[in-house]
């Protein structure tokens, strides 16, 4: 075994057919039997004397090394050959006559630099220009002999079209054998139309062009030392300022994705299958839909998915339009939902379509449809059932082509039983109900959605960040344990995931980030009262006792009191509650004395059954 | 191996190492290289001297590259034969000339070198400085070595090419140039490529003014062949024992008047003094003269190309310089009597 290590800048292949890996400060560590590697070992001592060759790519590297080598792979010679491919300058590198040499052209400038040596050069140009292009390359071989100059015909009839150009360089660089390991590529944007310099940048950015963009520039006066060779710069697009269209790139590659799970690969069982059921459902039927879990658990996220699933797929020409029923109230909810007459009622000044209507055609989610009232509910069953609905102060009824998705996070059941949701619309949207899973438990997802959180932020910011190894795990083993509440599901992870990236020192998150970043999401789980330790549930209580005799109050003693507060609410007097308590014990018992037991109970807490039972008690 | 700091050196240092390293044989590596240049590191003219340099001995280079500051030059016995090189941009042909020269002369057979690139560049020796300044004093020194112009080549477009023959030394002789002798002629060359002919009136007019030389002192020679336009101002002076030329290439930027006069300027400077041996001519033939192991010239000034060489020489070669200011404007350069010469067995046995 043997292990080279250091800032190994060139590596070389000679002698014995083996690898050398030649310095900077290339270092030989034996750490075994070695006699094979011996030549390679006495020479690694002093290889920089010995060695110089041509550069080879890690990949050919590691394929030929003996077996126990290990090459570390930031062993890239950072000096490769430079490769420049452009356009020939129809106009701007046509010049005949021996004052050519005076004029600035950009193809045959790039040759012409002292500090820019240009090994290969691929000269596209279209074969009207041939004549041109071999005049401007024996040029190039003149002024560059170390230059090899390869001319590129590519048939365009007008250079002017955008797809046709696209389509040929596309094809061309898909045929090209980029190399990057081994070759520095730098497109040469000066020459070119336009279009053809959008191209270049478009393919550039998609990453099918592993190169750096070169622009060229004439000599900016007439100093002495200027030359007609003129100035040159070096773009690399991984560091520059074009983030609205990198971040466009961004989006239109993700909306190739999987799309209902946002390109994320969840592991839970349960939650896959889910996914593929909504995913059929959505495709196949426009039926309503309900969709119920947990606030954060993505329910909205999953809503906008379907709609531009269905978008896609079924051509929904209509808008997404998305409601949270809490928010409307009374006329307002009326009017926003289903629109309104000028005059209908006072601030009425004109007419107002309302949401449905916007939703015409298209795809409405009604959040936490729980939260509607009444009258709401009965328009919105016609809406459903009649696909028209009369807006406040109309007697026209309006028409909208809408789908509906329904999300929840009540058991919409039990709405029914106490009365406050209509049982026929719960029929109408019940059809297809899906329920979502809090993060809590799909912890094996927290993982993928963790790099595709950190993912789609780094995207959008144009600033890689990543986790260090310690960091991630630390952040994993906490998020999969119990102790990781996720009470806001998925709200929870994004904020922590933004924290953490917006937090990162040169986008490293270490384990320190990620320690402070528990500590926080520790805080945020905490209720009101609660040390931390504690998870009781306790709704009476605080009200009844104040929050801070609360906190004076064991955990454990403070359940059963929440209990016993409940069924006195329950219960008509004392001894009915006493009784409903010590049902069991007061059997054995000779005298029942629940009542007292009860008030010495409550006693201890300095409570009566008056403050316990409550004003509305007293009233009935 | 010869550590050699390049910080204050420019190209100049990097082009003696590799002469005196083919020469000896030894290796060195050099740092910083052009370190306080506003573009340090190796350029293109100074790769393609290094790559010479490795071709005609099969050196071993590490840190060949574009940028690089930091060389390591292992090379091999020089070998005789025809060798071609080509310079990117229409760089110096005299330069790569001046590193490979010294090196063939102690090669094992006879050479021909073609060097195509820039014949008449500036901060070079044009072509004719070579010919008629720098060879007549080797010749004397015992070398048979000749160069023609090819195609004359200026900076840009380059296409210039420059043919040397060079027959290996059989023994150094001795150099003693400490006078100029009788002057014999004072004679100008323009040459002009594809510019305007009012420049070169107006560079004329400047020298002759300058100078106060007659008009047909100065003949004009228009060199159609060259591939890219240029223009080259050289005056010269021979005298019996010794020819000087100063030039100056017209750049852009640089009015046609500043070309005259700068040449003007140099030869006026040149014809001020007595002593027989000019400033650039001075820093080239302390090279030989190390080589010769004894000898002498004297020189009005020292460039700092000269004190530079005179600093790096030594390092390869066991030879050491003193200088002695006769009188004002007479520097005698000579090699230190008491030090070894440099074994011409040890150059033998090496070839």
């Amino acid at each position: 075994m043997c292990v080279f290590v250091g800032d190994c800048r060139r590596v070389c292949v000679k002698r014995w057919g083996c690898v050398f890996l030649l310095p900077g400060a290339c270092q030989v560590v034996p750490t075994g039997p070695i006699n094979a590697l011996e030549p390679l070992i006495s020479l690694g001592k002093k290889a920089h004397n010995y060695f110089s060759g041509p550069f080879w790519p890690i990949e050919k590297i590691q394929s030929c090394l003996y077996t126990g080598i290990r090459v570390y792979p930031d062993i890239v010679s950072a000096h490769r050959p430079t490769v420049v491919i452009g356009f020939i300058g129809v106009q701007l590198d046509r010049a005949r006559g021996p004052e050519r040499w005076s004029r600035w052209r950009p193809t045959v400038g790039l040759c012409q630099h002292e500090d820019l040596l240009v090994s290969r050069f691929e000269l596209i140009f279209d074969p009207r220009h041939e004549p041109l292009a071999r005049e401007v390359m024996a040029d190039m071989r003149t002024c560059s002999p170390e230059t090899q100059v390869n001319l590129v015909p590519m048939p365009v009839r007008d250079p002017w079209d955008f797809q046709e150009v696209y389509e040929a360089l596309y094809d061309w660089v898909r045929a090209y054998p980029f190399d990057a390991e081994a070759e520095d590529y730098l497109i040469h944007l000066t020459t070119g139309t336009h279009v053809a310099q959008i191209c270049w940048y478009l393919l550039n950015e998609a990453r099918y062009l592993p190169a750096r963009i070169l622009q060229t520039s004439p000599p900016r006066g007439t100093n002495r030392g200027d030359t007609p060779a003129g100035e040159y710069s070096i773009i690399d697009l991984d560091l520059s300022k074009y983030d609205r269209i990198a971040t466009r790139f961004a989006q239109e590659q993700e909306q190739t994705l999987d799309f209902l799970k946002s390109g994320i690969a969840t592991r839970n069982p349960a939650f896959n299958r889910l996914i593929g059921q909504i995913e059929q459902v959505a495709v196949n039927s426009s039926h309503p839909m309900l969709l119920t879990g947990p606030t954060g658990a993505g329910k909205s996220l999953l809503a906008s998915r379907i709609y531009e699933l269905r978008q896609q797929r079924s051509g929904l020409a209509g808008r997404f339009v998305e409601v949270n029923c809490a928010t409307l109230r009374g006329d307002q909810a009326m009017s926003a939902l289903f629109g309104h007459r000028k005059g209908s009622f006072t601030g009425a000044q004109t007419d107002r379509p309302g949401l449905l209507k916007e939703a015409d055609k298209g795809l409405i989610f009604l959040d936490e449809i729980g939260e509607l009232g009444a009258d709401e509910q009965a328009m919105l069953l016609r809406a459903v059932e009649d696909k028209t609905f009369l807006p406040l102060g109309s007697d026209k009824p309006v028409r909208s082509d809408f789908q509906l998705i329904a999300g929840t996070n009540r058991d919409l059941r039990a709405e029914v039983v106490r009365g406050t949701f209509r049982e026929d619309l719960l029929a109408r949207i019940n059809l297809w109900t899906f329920a979502l899973p809090g993060l809590a438990e799909r912890r094996e997802d927290i993982g993928p959605n963790l790099d595709y959180e950190l993912e789609r932020l780094s995207r959008g910011q144009r600033k890689q960040v990543r986790f260090n190894k310690e960091a991630r795990d630390r952040f994993l083993k906490f998020a999969l344990s119990a102790e990781a509440r996720w009470s806001a599901n998925f709200r929870d992870l994004n904020a922590a995931v933004t924290r953490l990236a917006t937090l990162a020192p040169r986008g490293r998150i270490t384990e320190e980030c990620v320690e402070a970043e528990i500590g926080r999401l520790k805080d945020a789980w905490l209720r009101p009262g609660e040390e931390g330790e504690a998870t009781v549930p306790c709704k009476l209580l605080p009200s009844l006792l104040g929050e801070e005799a609360c906190a004076e109050i064991d955990p454990f003693d403070l359940v059963q009191l929440e209990h016993v507060v409940q069924v006195c609410r329950d219960s008509v007097s004392l001894s009915d509650a006493g009784r409903k308590l010590f049902t069991v014990s007061r059997k054995s018992k000779a005298k029942s004395n629940d009542a007292d037991r009860l008030k010495k109970y409550l006693a201890r807490f300095e409570l009566s059954w008056a403050r316990c039972a409550g004003d509305t008690r007293r009233k009935t | 191996m010869l550590s050699i700091n390049g910080t204050e050196g420019g190209g100049q240092l990097l082009r003696s190492s590799l002469s005196l390293s083919l020469i000896t044989g030894k290796a060195f590596h050099m740092t910083c290289i052009r370190g306080a240049r506003p573009k340090p590191g190796l350029m293109r003219q100074h790769l393609t001297c290094v790559n010479a340099a490795a071709e005609i001995s099969g050196a071993v280079v590490e840190g060949a590259h574009l940028g690089s500051q930091e060389l390591t030059f292992r090379p091999g016995p020089v070998r005789a034969g025809d060798y071609q090189f080509a310079i990117g941009s229409g760089g110096a042909t005299t330069l790569v000339l001046q590193t490979l020269l010294p090196a063939l002369l102690h090669a094992p057979g006879p050479s021909t070198v073609r060097i195509e690139g820039g014949t008449h560049n500036p901060l070079a020796p044009p072509f004719e400085f070579i010919e008629e300044c720098f060879l007549p004093v080797l010749h004397r020194m015992g070398v048979k070595a000749s160069v023609a112009l090819g195609r004359p080549g200026f900076m840009q477009s380059g296409g210039g090419i420059l043919h040397a023959s060079i027959t290996p030394v059989k023994k150094w002789k001795k150099l003693d140039l400490h006078e100029r002798g009788d002057l014999v002629t004072k004679f100008g060359t323009v040459l002009n490529a594809h510019l305007d002919g009012g420049i070169v009136q107006r560079e004329l007019k400047t020298v002759l003014g300058s100078l106060g030389w007659e008009p047909d002192t100065v003949n004009v020679r228009a060199v159609p062949e060259s591939t890219g336009p240029g223009n080259i101002v050289m005056l010269g002076a021979r005298f019996e024992h010794i020819t000087e030329i100063c030039s100056s290439v017209a750049q852009m930027g640089r009015s046609a008047e500043q070309v005259g006069s700068s040449a003007a300027k140099g030869l006026a400077k040149y014809l001020e003094n007595d002593a027989p041996v000019g400033v650039h001519l001075a820093d080239q033939l302390l090279l030989p003269l190390a080589l010769a192991g004894k000898g002498s010239f004297t020189t009005f000034a020292l460039s700092r190309h000269t004190m530079s060489n005179m600093a790096l020489i030594p390092k390869f070669l066991e030879v050491a310089f003193e200088v002695i200011e006769k009188e004002r404007g007479m520097k005698e350069i000579c090699t230190r009597h008491q030090t070894a010469r440099l074994q011409t067995s040890d150059l033998k046995s090496r070839a």
